[in-house]
């Protein structure tokens, strides 16, 4: 495959999701990095939406808007998922890997990568009355991504319906146990961090 | 030599510019920092941001001061319509007449009821009508007392009568008010249905501006997943009880409330005894931000309101001796006053009032009044917030720019100046203003309207601009199949 192959893929998968993301799995079609670029993409966007939005449909306190917290925490909200999933769907037999999955969440993301920004352009010459327009455009693109989220887990891991909705829902609670695990993890770093830090002190007092 | 009298000139301008510097650094020191609280406001965000000083302490009254010895516990405070002030000196068993320039006027120690005389014991409210007609809440004794000025009786309401009210209710009168129909209102102790009304023949008549429990999701799941042992230990859920009270010129009857969630302090009754208070994004119970435990946490205790003309009203915080003025809409307008023994500061403030543009404020822990004046600042913007209440917007724009010289985050202003501009078709400017000031409605129609302007004027421009690209892409688009087919 191309380059310019490569990066048109996505094109692809929005119109033809079930195979294009089958193709993904089977014969290689997909790219980590452009999944990823894409993520990088979507947070740019969904940062430069809270900021720039019209004032109209912006109720967001700009002070509050940190464009590389915003996107860092979007890259760590995927890969947490991602990994919640492959853990999951690799004890209910599902066949992707973590690298299809890392893709499948970056490809889907296009929808909104490509809405956002003309959303928040046209935010600028809305007024009231009118606002219903961009806020369904962002409703659209969200519905979309979704869609596409639940057809690319689906064929990647060749389950049903049935059975991605209920790994889905496994996802979200191995999420949250992982989230737990880290908190605990970081907690007791901490407490260890400080034992040694206190016994530091000690020693420099006695001494 | 030319050159000399430039570097002269340069010098002596340099001179000229320190010298400003040393005279601007010793006259900087201004009204507000001399003064022991700070004035504050909240924006949009709710960020606090600190203002001028709305008001100054003038005076603070006692009752040595007076010539009738120090107050004990004073828990009321009126100004009549004369101007004669009131002050329910509860310790001491008496009321405080003072003339307007807070001279005493007379002591009310007794009356005649019915050819006995007779006391008050802890008058703990007090109210004067139109007609001079004073109304006490004479706590003690249970019972309203309304008198004249030279200790004539006119009626006693007391062992209200009604179905509604529990076997052993013990009618203990806080706080009373009466409206122009001689209807008398009465926060009761313990009473926590609402305020009492009486009609003018002192018969109760039922209670208004009850205030309903909210018991939230969590609280249900948790009482019904206690045992009956658990929930007879719980915290009840119980209505706040009403503090104080005033009396608007229109009729509507002003109360505050304690709220321990900070969310709404000041209540508006109409006749029907609902609450029609405009607020303005929730809240409307002073400090949107406060400390949850230590030295003076908590939500606002506002316990007392003034009505000030013009839909201005002022309510008193007990916990941390703030005063919170408001417009009609429930815009906070200012916010002033604290706690601490120096002048202008509080210790158990319990009573507020206002005479134009003086507030006084009643220490029930001093025994004072304490007297404030505004200052520019807030005669500034109480003169602009009447003038727009009076729906004389154009007048109070000069007055609004005046604000805005003296405190350039003044929301209120720029809406006020937007609205002018909007309204004198200068929809540009309009939206500038009312951008700064966060009104989103109003900026909308600006926004529409200047819209429509650029649309209009570019009409033709647009069309011709559209009409080329559509017929352009179409011959485009043309010439492209032609050359296919011949391609084949």
């Amino acid at each position: 495959m191309s380059k310019k192959e490569k990066l048109l893929y996505p094109f692809y998968i929005i119109s033809h999701p079930f195979d294009g993301f089958y193709e993904v799995r089977h014969r290689e079609k997909g790219s980590v990095l452009v999944a990823l670029f894409l993520v990088f993409l979507f947070g740019l966007s969904f940062s430069l939406n809270r900021r720039y939005a019209g004032f109209i449909v912006n109720v967001i306190n700009p002070r509050t808007v940190n464009s590389y917290a915003e996107i860092i925490s979007i890259f760590l909200a995927v890969l947490l998922f991602a990994a919640a999933n492959w853990s999951v769907t690799c004890l209910t037999e599902g066949e992707g890997r973590f690298k299809d999955i890392i893709t499948v969440i970056g490809y889907s993301l296009l929808p909104m990568v490509l809405t956002f920004i003309p959303a928040t352009i046209l935010s600028w010459f809305t007024a009231y009355g009118e606002e219903i327009i961009y806020y369904l455009l962002l409703l659209v693109s969200v519905v979309f991504f979704s869609i596409l989220l639940l057809i690319g887990i689906m064929t990647i891991h060749n389950f049903g319906f049935g059975k991605t909705l209920f790994t889905l829902v496994l996802t979200f609670i191995s999420l949250l146990l992982i989230l737990f695990v880290l908190l605990l993890l970081i907690s007791l770093i901490n407490q260890v961090y400080l034992f040694f830090e206190s016994i530091y002190t000690e020693l420099i007092l006695r001494i | 030599m030319k050159y000399k009298r430039k570097k002269y000139k340069k010098l002596y301008g340099y001179l000229t510019f320190v010298l400003a510097l040393i005279l601007s650094a010793s006259t900087t020191v201004s009204a507000d920092s001399a003064l022991p609280y700070e004035t504050y406001n909240f924006d949009y965000w709710e960020y606090v941001y600190y203002t001028p000083a709305a008001y100054v302490p003038e005076s603070s009254l006692s009752g040595i001061d007076l010539g009738v010895g120090s107050l004990s516990n004073p828990q009321d405070l009126f100004v009549a319509a004369d101007g004669k002030i009131y002050i329910a000196d509860t310790g001491n068993n008496r009321i405080l007449i003072l003339n307007s320039d807070l001279t005493l006027y007379k002591v009310m120690e007794n009356f005649d009821n019915n050819g006995s005389p007779d006391t008050f014991l802890n008058p703990y409210g007090v109210f004067v009508t139109g007609q001079n007609v004073i109304y006490v809440a004479d706590m003690d004794h249970n019972r309203i007392i309304a008198l004249h000025e030279n200790g004539e009786l006119i009626r006693i309401i007391n062992n209200p009568v009604s179905e509604v009210l529990p076997d052993n209710f013990v009618f203990i009168p806080m706080k009373v008010t009466v409206d122009y129909a001689n209807r008398v209102y009465v926060i009761v102790k313990n009473m926590f249905q609402g305020i009492m009304a009486f009609d003018e023949n002192g018969s109760f008549t039922g209670f208004t501006g009850t205030i309903k429990v909210a018991i939230s999701t969590y609280d249900k799941i948790w009482r019904r997943l206690s045992t009956k042992a658990q929930r007879a230990r719980q915290v009840q859920f119980i209505p706040t009880e009403f503090t104080g009270v005033d009396m608007a010129p229109d009729g509507f009857v002003y109360a505050t409330n304690i709220d321990t969630k900070g969310v709404q302090s000041v209540r508006r009754l109409n006749p029907k005894g609902q609450d029609v208070i405009k607020k303005k994004d929730g809240s409307l119970s002073g400090d949107l931000w406060y400390r949850l435990a230590g030295d003076y946490s908590g939500a606002s205790r506002i316990v007392d309101i003034a009505y000030r003309d013009n839909g201005i009203y002022s309510i008193i915080d007990q916990t941390r001796g703030r005063i919170f003025t408001y417009d009609h809409e429930g815009n906070i307008l200012y916010i002033f006053g604290g706690r601490g023994s120096q002048k202008g500061t509080f210790k158990n403030p319990v009573a507020i009032e206002a005479i134009g543009d003086v507030i006084m404020v009643l220490d029930a822990g001093r025994g004072e009044i304490m007297t404030f004046t505004a200052a520019e600042y807030g005669r500034l913007i109480n003169e602009a917030v009447s003038l727009r209440f009076r729906g004389d917007e154009s007048a109070a724009v000069e007055i609004w720019k005046k604000v805005l010289l003296l405190d350039e985050n003044f929301e209120l202003a720029y809406v006020g100046i937007g609205k002018s501009y909007l309204a004198a078709g200068e929809n540009k400017m309009a939206m500038k203003y009312l951008k700064l000031g966060m009104d989103r409605t109003y900026y909308s129609i600006a926004f529409k309207r200047y819209r429509d302007d650029i649309l209009k004027e570019n009409l033709g421009s647009i069309l011709t601009i559209g009409t080329l690209l559509f017929v352009g892409t179409g011959i485009i688009l043309k010439i492209k199949r032609k050359g296919g087919t011949e391609h084949e």
